[in-house]
C-alpha cells in the first residue's frame, strides 16, 4: 500500500516542519472468539510540534484504539499488528517494554474520557500524582507534593494543599478532569493525547476545560492529538483535523480547509449533520436535521472497497470493490475516495 | 473520630445481632422440646427424683424466659456451665479444642491467601490466555471439590498409598516423630491443613481473579500505565488494592465460618478441635456443650464480620462512615 | 467512541439487529450457548437429571440389595457384575450411586424451593414496600446470616430426631431428610431476600412499571406479571448456585452421620464406608466423584447464568 502512496503525488508539502509523532499504516486488531476484528486498519497521521491534530470520527471508528496504540497500550484481545509509529524519528513498536514505559507519562501523556473512572479511588490525589513524579523523576516524596500543588494551581484548582490530601470521590466531575490534565503534565511531556477529554462534562465545564487545554498547550508550547467525536471541539481546538470512519482514514487537512472546503463525502455528510445555530429544526419547519443514513459497517467482515460505500450518496459501482488510498490533493490535504482522484486497491 | 463513632456503632449492632441470634436458638432448641426429655431420651430408667435434680443441676428448671435470661447472664461471664459428659467446666473445653481448631485453621486460610493471590496475579495479567483459562478451570474443580472429599483423597494417597504422612489426631500416640512435639505436631497437621489450603485456595482464586480482570480493564489502570509506572507498581500497587475490596466480604466469611465449617474436617482427620467435639456433644446430647459451642461458633462469625466492617473503611476511602 | 473498546463491545456491535429484539430469555440464551463452561455444566446437570429419572432401568442392582454379603462378597473391588465394586454393606456401589441422584436432586430443589418462596416473599415485600417495613425485614435478614447454619441443622436434625419417637410425625416417609431440606431453605433465603429487594427496588422504578401503574394495572398483576418475571434472571443465577451448596450441606450432614438412615444417599454411602476406606475406597471415591460432579455442574450452570444475564459483571 505504501508503494501506491508514493507513486502517488508527493503526500508532503515542501516546507512541512518533521513531525514529533508519525503514524504510518498502523493497524490494531482484537483477535475475538468470533473473529479478527479490524477496530484500526492502515491508519497514517502526523502531529507536528505545537500543534493540534484533532482526530474526528463516530463510535468505533478506531480513534481511541489508534490513540492507546501510540502509547503502546490497546488492551487485549487487541494487538497491534502492523505499521510504524515514529516518535522523534524512531519507531515506538520497537521499543522495549522498559523504554516504552520511561516514555509514558514523560514525553508522551495521556489525558482520559471518563474522570470519573480514570482516578484511582482508593489513593489520595497527592499520592497518586506525586507517585509519578517519584518514579520518573527520581523526586523525594516533599518535593513531589510540591511540584504537584503548583500544577493543581495551574489548571485552575483552588486551594490545592487540601486538595492533595482528598480523594477523588471528594471533587466533582469537572475538578478530577483538571486532575486528569495536571497528571498529563506532570513532566512537562512534548506530546499529550487527549481522548474526548470533555465528554463526560456539563456542557459549561465543557469550555471551561477546553480553554484551559489551549492555554496549556499554548504555554508548555506541547503538541497534541486531540480524540473528539464533536465537530465543535475541533473546530475550536484543532490546527488540523483528520477524520476517521470505520479504523481507516477519510480526509486529513488543516482545520479552515475541513470546514471550508471538504472533500470526502463522509466530512461532508458530518459538517451537514451539525445544527446549525441559524436554522431551525422544529417539527414543521422546512429544514430536517440531514443525518447519515445506515450504520457504522461490522468491522468482523468490513465490506469490500470502500468502507462508507453503503452510506455514501455518491457512491458508484467501482466504490463497491476499489478500496481508496489516502492521496495528497493539494498540499497538507489527503483525500481516501476514488471519486476525489484518490488511487486504489481493488478487491 | 469519625472511624471510632463509625466502630462503635458496629460493636453495638453486633452485640445486638448476637443477642438476637441467641434467642433464635434457645428458642429453636425449647421449640423442639423439652432440654431435660430431650437430655434424658436415651438414658432410660431415671426416677421424677433424679430428673429433678439434675434439672436443677443444668439450670432447666423454671420457665423458658427465666432460663434463658440465666443462661445468659451466665454466658455474659464466661460460664457455659458443665459438660454432661466430661464432667468440665464447657469455658475451659472450648479454650482447649478451640485452640486445636484454630491450630489448623489459621495457618491454612493465610496460605490460601498468599498462594491465591499469586496464582490470581499470574492469570488476571495474561487474560485470555493458557494459563488464565488453566487457572480458571482448576479454580472452578477444585472449588466445586467438597472439602471433606478432598481430605479423603489426600488420605488415600499420602497416607494409605505413599505412607508418609499420618492420617488421623493430631499427635503421634506412641512415638513423636524426632522425638519432638513440635515436629510431631506440624508432621500431623500437614494433611488436615493441605485440605483447608487446597479448598480456600481454588475459592479465593476464583474469586480474586474475576476481581483482578475487573480492575485490570478500569480507566485508571490505563491511566497508571499510560503515566509511565512499572507494570509491577500498577498490579501490585493499584490493582490489587481495588480488586481485594470485593475478596474482603468472603474472607471474612472464611474467617466467620472457619468454626462452623470444622466438624467435616475434624471427622475425616480424627482431629481433637471444637468441630470433633460438637459432633460428640450432638451424638450423646450433652446440652450445656451443645449451646456453648454454637454461642462460640456464632460469635466467631459475628466478630468477622464486625472486622469485615472495619477493613473496608481501612481500605476503601469511599465508603462513607454514616 | 463512548467506552474504551473491549471485546464484548466490538462482538455485541457485530450482531445483527433482527426487526423484533429479542426477549431477556432469548437473548441470554444467545450468550449462554456460547459459553462453554456453562454449557458444560448444563450438560453435566442433565446428565444427574437423566440418572436421576431413569435409575430404576438403569441400575443393576435394586438398591437395597444386600445380597453380596451373604455371599461373603461385601467389600469386594469393582468387577463385571458390581462395575464400581461392593461395599462393606454388600451394596453395588454402582446402584446406590445412581439411586443418590434422585436424593441429591429432591434436596437441591426441595430446599431452594423453600428458600426461594420465602427469600421471594421476604425480598419482595421490603423492596417494594420500602421504608420502615425494608428496614426491618432486611434486618431480620441479617439476623439469619449470622446463624452458623450447619452446626445448627446438625443439633436441629438430632434432637428433633429423638423428640418425633412415638408421635404420629414418626409415619412420615422420609422424616430425616425432609427435615434437613426443609432447614436448609429456612436458612439459606437470605441471599435470595436481599437480591429480590435489590430488583424489585430497581423494577418498580422502571418505566414499564410505572407505564402500567399508569394505565391502572392491578397491583397484583403488576407484582406477579409485571416485576417478578424480570426479576428471575437474577434469582435464577442464586438457585442454581444454592442447589449446588443445599446437596453439598445434605451430604456433610449425612457424611457425619446426621441423615436419614433409610434414603439412598452420596452423603450416607460416604458416612458407612469411610471407616473401611483403606480396604474398599471405591465405595468411598464412588459417591464422592458422584457429588464433585453434581456440584461442579450446578456451579458452572451458575456461572454460565450469570454471563448471559450479566454480561457486564464478568469477562
Amino acid at each position: 500500500m505504501l508503494s501506491t502512496l508514493a507513486s502517488a503525488a508527493d503526500p508532503t508539502p515542501m516546507a512541512a516542519p518533521k513531525p514529533l509523532i508519525e503514524v504510518q499504516d498502523l493497524k490494531v486488531h482484537f483477535f475475538t472468539r468470533d473473529g479478527v476484528v479490524r477496530a484500526v486498519d492502515g491508519v497514517d497521521y502526523g502531529v507536528n510540534p505545537g500543534e493540534t491534530l484533532g482526530i474526528v470520527g463516530e463510535s468505533g471508528s478506531g480513534k481511541t484504539v489508534s490513540s492507546l496504540a501510540m502509547l503502546r497500550l490497546v488492551p487485549p484481545p487487541a494487538r497491534t499488528v502492523g505499521g510504524r509509529i515514529l516518535f522523534e524519528g524512531e519507531d515506538l513498536l520497537t521499543r522495549t517494554p522498559k523504554q516504552m514505559a520511561a516514555l509514558r507519562g514523560r514525553r508522551i501523556a495521556m489525558i482520559f474520557q471518563n474522570p470519573a473512572t480514570s482516578l484511582n479511588p482508593i489513593y489520595s490525589i497527592g499520592a497518586q500524582l506525586s507517585e509519578i513524579l517519584v518514579w520518573h523523576e527520581k523526586a523525594s516524596r516533599r518535593q513531589a507534593e510540591e511540584r504537584v500543588a503548583e500544577l493543581l494551581n495551574l489548571v485552575g484548582i483552588t486551594d490545592p494543599l487540601t486538595r492533595l490530601r482528598q480523594f477523588p470521590h471528594e471533587l466533582s466531575g469537572g475538578m478530577k478532569q483538571r486532575v486528569g490534565i495536571a497528571r498529563a503534565l506532570l513532566c512537562n511531556p512534548a506530546l499529550v493525547l487527549a481522548d474526548e477529554p470533555t465528554t463526560a462534562l456539563d456542557v459549561t465545564i465543557q469550555a471551561q476545560i477546553l480553554e484551559l487545554l489551549a492555554d496549556l498547550q499554548a504555554r508548555f508550547h506541547m503538541s497534541m492529538v486531540l480524540v473528539t467525536h464533536d465537530m465543535g471541539v475541533v473546530a475550536r481546538m484543532a490546527n488540523r483535523i483528520t477524520v476517521m470512519y470505520a479504523g481507516r482514514v477519510c480526509e486529513t487537512a488543516d482545520a479552515a480547509t475541513i470546514f471550508s472546503a471538504p472533500q470526502h463525502p463522509y466530512t461532508r455528510a458530518l459538517l451537514e449533520s451539525m445544527p446549525r445555530i441559524d436554522q431551525s429544526y422544529s417539527r414543521g419547519a422546512r429544514q430536517k436535521l440531514p443525518t447519515i443514513a445506515g450504520r457504522p459497517p461490522n468491522l468482523l467482515n468490513p465490506p469490500a472497497g470502500c468502507r462508507f460505500h453503503d452510506r455514501c450518496p455518491e457512491a458508484i459501482a467501482d466504490c463497491r470493490r476499489i478500496l481508496p488510498v489516502e492521496t495528497a490533493i493539494a498540499p497538507g490535504h489527503t483525500v481516501s475516495c476514488i471519486r476525489r482522484g484518490s488511487p486504489g486497491i481493488a478487491a | 473520630m469519625g472511624t471510632a463513632r463509625y466502630i462503635a456503632r458496629r460493636l453495638i449492632f453486633s452485640a445486638c445481632l448476637i443477642l438476637g441470634v441467641s434467642v433464635i436458638l434457645f428458642a429453636m432448641i425449647n421449640a423442639i422440646g423439652n432440654p431435660i426429655e430431650i437430655l434424658l431420651a436415651e438414658r432410660p430408667g431415671m426416677t421424677d427424683e433424679v430428673i429433678e435434680s439434675v434439672s436443677r443441676y443444668y439450670g432447666l428448671d423454671g420457665s423458658v424466659t427465666d432460663r434463658y435470661f440465666t443462661w445468659l447472664w451466665a454466658i455474659l461471664r464466661f460460664d457455659f456451665g458443665t459438660s454432661i459428659i466430661y464432667n468440665q467446666p464447657v469455658s475451659e473445653m472450648l479454650v482447649t479444642y478451640g485452640l486445636e481448631t484454630l491450630k489448623i485453621q489459621i495457618p491454612a486460610i493465610l496460605i490460601a491467601l498468599v498462594v491465591s493471590v499469586l496464582i490470581s496475579v499470574m492469570a488476571a495479567t495474561r487474560q485470555y490466555s493458557r494459563l488464565d483459562f488453566g487457572v480458571i478451570a482448576g479454580a472452578m474443580l477444585g472449588h466445586s471439590l467438597p472439602g471433606f472429599f478432598i481430605g479423603i483423597l489426600l488420605i488415600l494417597v499420602f497416607s494409605y498409598w505413599l505412607g508418609i504422612l499420618p492420617s488421623y489426631g493430631a499427635y503421634s500416640t506412641r512415638n513423636m516423630l524426632m522425638n519432638s512435639t513440635l515436629i510431631d505436631g506440624l508432621w500431623h497437621m500437614v494433611l488436615p491443613v493441605g485440605m483447608l489450603v487446597f479448598f480456600n485456595t481454588a475459592t479465593l482464586t476464583l474469586l480474586m481473579r474475576s476481581s483482578l480482570v475487573e480492575v485490570l480493564r478500569q480507566d485508571f489502570i490505563t491511566a497508571a500505565r499510560a503515566s509511565g509506572l512499572p507494570e509491577r507498581r500498577v498490579v501490585f500497587g493499584h490493582a490489587l488494592r481495588n480488586a481485594f475490596i470485593p475478596v474482603l466480604t468472603y474472607l471474612g466469611i472464611l474467617f466467620g465460618v472457619m468454626l462452623g465449617t470444622a466438624p467435616v474436617t475434624e471427622t475425616v482427620f480424627t482431629w481433637p478441635g471444637l468441630g470433633a467435639l460438637y459432633i460428640m456433644a450432638i451424638q450423646q446430647l450433652d446440652y450445656p456443650l451443645i449451646m456453648g459451642e454454637t454461642m462460640i461458633i456464632t460469635f466467631m462469625l459475628v466478630g468477622a464480620t464486625l472486622l469485615t466492617d472495619i477493613a473496608y473503611v481501612a481500605i476503601d476511602p469511599r465508603i462513607r462512615l454514616a | 467512541m463512548d467506552t474504551p473498546i473491549v471485546p464484548e463491545a466490538v462482538a455485541e456491535a457485530s450482531i445483527a439487529v433482527p426487526l423484533r429484539p429479542p426477549g431477556l430469555w432469548r437473548q441470554g440464551w444467545y450468550r449462554f450457548r456460547r459459553n462453554r463452561g456453562g454449557m458444560l455444566g448444563l450438560g453435566l446437570v442433565a446428565l444427574v437429571v437423566l440418572v436421576a429419572l431413569l435409575c430404576p432401568f438403569v441400575a443393576p442392582f435394586a438398591p437395597n440389595d444386600q445380597s453380596a454379603m451373604l455371599r461373603g462378597a461385601a467389600r469386594k473391588a469393582p468387577d463385571w457384575v458390581h462395575l464400581l465394586g461392593t461395599d462393606r454393606n454388600g451394596y453395588d456401589v454402582l446402584t446406590r450411586v445412581l439411586y443418590g441422584a434422585s436424593t441429591a436432586l429432591a434436596v437441591g430443589l426441595g430446599a431452594m424451593a423453600v428458600a426461594s418462596v420465602i427469600g421471594v416473599i421476604i425480598g419482595g415485600i421490603a423492596g417494594y414496600a420500602g421504608g420502615l417495613t425494608d428496614e426491618l425485614l432486611m434486618r431480620f435478614a441479617e439476623f439469619f446470616m449470622v446463624i452458623p447454619v450447619f452446626v445448627v441443622i446438625l443439633a436441629v436434625v438430632r434432637l428433633f430426631g429423638i423428640v418425633v419417637v412415638g408421635t404420629w410425625l414418626e409415619s412420615i416417609p422420609n422424616l430425616n431428610l425432609m427435615t434437613i431440606i426443609v432447614l436448609l431453605g429456612c436458612f439459606e433465603w437470605p441471599p435470595i431476600a436481599r437480591m429480590a429487594r435489590a430488583e424489585f427496588l430497581r423494577l418498580k422504578h422502571a418505566e414499564f412499571v410505572e407505564a402500567a401503574i399508569c394505565i391502572g394495572t392491578k397491583k397484583r398483576d403488576i407484582l406477579l406479571r409485571h416485576i417478578l418475571p424480570n426479576a428471575l434472571p437474577s434469582l435464577i443465577v442464586l438457585v442454581a448456585l444454592g442447589i449446588g451448596g443445599a446437596i453439598l450441606a445434605e451430604t456433610m450432614v449425612s457424611f457425619l452421620g446426621f441423615g436419614d438412615p433409610k434414603a439412598v444417599s452420596w452423603g450416607q454411602q460416604l458416612h458407612f464406608n469411610y471407616e473401611a476406606l483403606k480396604v474398599a475406597p471405591w465405595a468411598v471415591l464412588s459417591p464422592g466423584a458422584a457429588i464433585f460432579v453434581t456440584v461442579l455442574g450446578f456451579n458452572l450452570l451458575a456461572d454460565g447464568l450469570t454471563d448471559a444475564f450479566n454480561p457486564r459483571l464478568r469477562r
